[in-house]
């Protein structure tokens, strides 16, 4: 008994919590989930996105405002240093590959495949263009958004045409349901390219990452790369989901509910994580790709698939949206210029390539546009791919701040510029039949 | 080759209906099928072959015509060398068949089913309607539950009236048309930004638009003394309406003809009617509306 003590006491002085330690975790931790959950629903009465409400949370509890004026209360409970910082670091950590995992749950191929040329040619062109033209600019002009390195220049060339041509599907169905579009023809086309649009940068953005964690970035380790995104993607999108698809009926049928299906999830999705951390890929990879085979499954049933929603999305996110306000700050970051630059890219590069996908897949000039600014809402995904390339030392502060503003102003402009082009087009017919 | 005739011809009456004929131990339960069938729809009934035409084949073709009972003057009997879907497919076009009728097992190993079996193949491209019959036999039953699939979908219609006049020959009262509850991302967007009672108005209100268009179409057929329930199932489109039929015992299950050119990654990421193809719940009629 005694030596099993002197262990433990080893461990407190390696690192454990102290009792102070972890009384200013839980009020921290009750202070974000609180405060980002009143915010978040004073912003859904203004149909705002939920993550607005989040990341003003971070920003008034962060160094923007706390920080400003009442530094002691805000280095007390949300110090940059320490146990408390290395706690709230892995939840937030731990909250991104959670929502990656749910957002490949809702990544459903079937249905990108299904709405065909439409989808394919709306899908691959907003993603083509935007991130050609994020390409361009960041290659070519590298002075605008302060790189000056040569070596991360193709990097970071690499991840803002990704982080220009993704989508967010949650934003964007959202505005469908609120305007009674989702299962429109046009709703349906956003929601299969968005998802399209997601897969393909969340690879591309695995690629990177695994890029920066390659010491030589010679070619070999490019293939390598490349090998194991694909021969990871390529093993869970088939014997994976095979060994899924025959469990999940026991698994529901036998283990208790919900907390069967909760622990098996995402134990599957923390699993995945872990290997492809260990082999050198980010382990959002994993749990994205994970989620899309376990969402992908006949056998999951719609409640189970809300549950896991309802857990992550409103327990994990909040951590980790507000986590991004406690680190950065959003005044002494800005800067107009540069906001500028990126938000004028963003908006260019997908309107015109989704609304060219979209008319070239049959749609009429308004409906495509209707598309295109349907399309071109980033929400919660830029802000997670931001944070994310910003923790890997891949992009600055003031560029992830562009990103944050430019994914909050995308998002808002959507609803109504949707609604505009829709309106357009109804008004055009109804000419047209009046004649 | 003129096709001018196939286009925006209805998916019935059934005027000319073709049988694949292959040497398969179901041979005559297949023939005995299709004679019960083209005999019902007062059609002509057409036997393809494809393959070498040997005297052994002609011999064994002959002798399983005349057990069946089908009038070889009536009908016609094609042989034609060369790859078995495309030849099938070309004479289906070239005699302007309304109804090709194929044998096929219920379920296919994985290799066979991600490479396309012939049956299957002909089934995604066809330009005709297919049935697919499962377990034929040598002494048919006729169809007497019948579940269509109720998408959203313009050739829907074509698909349900089409079911309808099956039904009135099979002298059937009533058929169920399916209607599947499959709502993607609405999970994540609920559990984002919605209070309960606000996830259910929403979750219903988008099965109302669709029950309501359904129930026009079916309001609007001519039934005579069919009566047409409508149910919805949730589920994954194409799994739900399979299981559905499964469950029920259906002999027949309709479905519309693809509106894509479906290949081998519709098999992997598996949709629609690709999951009744992959699992056949029962007797398969993929009604191909040419709008």
């Amino acid at each position: 008994m005694q030596l099993a003590y002197s262990s433990f006491a080893h461990l407190t002085f390696m690192g454990r919590l102290s009792h102070h330690e972890f009384i200013i975790l839980l009020i921290s931790m009750a202070v974000m989930l609180i405060l980002s959950r009143v915010l978040a629903e004073f912003g859904r009465k203004l149909k705002f996105p939920i993550v607005m409400g989040e990341i003003l949370a971070g920003i008034i509890l962060g160094p923007t405002v706390l920080g400003l004026l009442a530094p002691n209360v805000f280095t007390t409970y949300f110090p940059s240093i320490g146990n408390t910082s290395i706690a709230l670091d892995g939840i937030a950590k731990i909250s991104v590959v959670m929502m990656l995992f749910v957002t490949g749950m809702e990544v459903q191929l079937p249905m990108v495949l299904k709405q065909g040329k439409a989808a394919i040619y709306t899908s691959t062109m907003g993603m083509i263009i935007p991130f050609a033209s994020g390409f361009f600019i960041a290659y070519y002009f590298p002075s605008l958004f302060g790189v000056s390195d040569e070596n991360y220049r193709l990097l970071f060339a690499l991840f803002l045409g990704t982080a220009l041509s993704i989508s967010a599907l949650p934003v964007i169905s959202r505005i469908l349901i609120d305007m009674n579009m989702f299962k429109t023809k046009i709703g349906t086309i956003i929601i299969a390219s968005a998802m399209f649009n997601d897969l393909i940068g969340w690879l591309i953005f695995s690629f990177i990452l695994g890029m920066l964690n390659t010491s030589t970035g010679e070619a070999q380790s490019v293939w390598i790369t490349i090998a194991s995104i694909c021969g990871f993607g390529l093993f869970m999108l088939t014997i994976g989901k095979i060994i899924i698809d025959k469990s999940l009926p026991w698994m529901q049928k036998k283990l208790s509910w919900p907390g069967g299906i909760l622990s098996i999830s995402l134990g599957i999705c923390f699993l995945c994580g872990a290997f492809t951390e260990s082999i050198g890929l980010h382990a959002i990879l994993g749990a994205f790709i994970a989620g899309i085979a376990f969402g992908d499954s006949v056998h999951l049933n719609q409640k189970a698939r809300e549950i896991i929603h309802q857990f992550v999305t409103n327990i994990f996110a909040p951590f980790f949206f507000v986590s991004i306000g406690l680190k950065v700050n959003f005044v002494s970051n800005f800067e107009w210029q540069l906001v500028l630059v990126i938000v004028v890219l963003a908006y260019i590069g997908k309107i015109v390539g989704a609304s060219l996908g979209a008319y070239l897949g049959g749609f009429s000039k308004n409906e495509s546009m209707a598309v295109g600014v349907g399309m071109n809402a980033r929400g919660a995904m830029e802000i997670i791919l931001g944070t994310l390339a910003l923790n890997a030392g891949l992009i600055n502060t003031r560029i992830f701040v562009a990103l944050v503003v430019m994914a909050l102003v995308t998002s808002l402009t959507s609803g109504p510029l949707i609604h505009y082009f829709v309106g357009k087009e109804a008004d055009e017919k109804k000419s047209i039949e009046t004649i | 080759m003129d096709y001018s005739k196939l286009k925006k011809r209805p998916s019935y009456p059934f005027e000319t209906i073709a049988v694949a004929v292959s040497f398969s131990p179901r041979l005559e339960a297949v023939l005995c099928e299709a004679k019960r069938i083209s005999n019902l729809f007062g059609s002509q009934l057409i036997l393809l072959h494809v393959g070498d035409k040997t005297p052994e084949k002609e011999e064994l073709l002959d002798a399983h015509i005349k057990k069946v009972g089908l009038d070889k003057n009536k009908n016609r009997l094609i042989w034609m060398d060369g790859e078995p879907v495309d030849t099938i497919l070309k004479l289906c076009k070239l005699n302007i068949v309304d109804l090709l009728i194929l044998g096929a097992i219920e379920k296919e190993n994985l290799f066979r089913f991600y490479v396309g079996s012939i049956a299957r193949t002909i089934s995604r491209r066809a330009k005709c309607s297919v049935l697919l019959l499962t377990q034929p036999s040598n002494h048919p039953k006729r169809f007497k539950k019948i579940i269509v699939n109720g998408v959203d979908n313009p050739k829907t219609i074509h698909t349900i009236k089409t079911a309808l006049y099956i039904s009135k020959h099979e002298k059937l009262s009533e058929f169920t048309v399916v209607q599947e509850d499959d709502l993607p991302v609405l999970s994540m967007t609920i559990a984002e930004s919605s209070t309960a009672p606000e996830a259910t108005k929403i979750k219903k209100e988008m099965m109302q638009d669709e029950n309501i268009k359904l129930q026009k179409i079916v309001d609007g057929l001519d039934k005579e003394n069919i009566a047409v329930t409508i149910k919805t199932v949730h589920g994954k489109p194409g799994y739900a309406i399979s299981q559905f039929a499964k469950q029920k015992d259906a002999d027949l299950l309709v479905f519309n003809s693809p509106d894509t050119h479906l290949g081998i990654f519709d098999r992997i990421f598996t949709h629609d009617i690709e999951y009744a193809l992959a699992n056949l719940p029962c007797n398969l009629l993929i009604v191909h509306s040419r709008i």
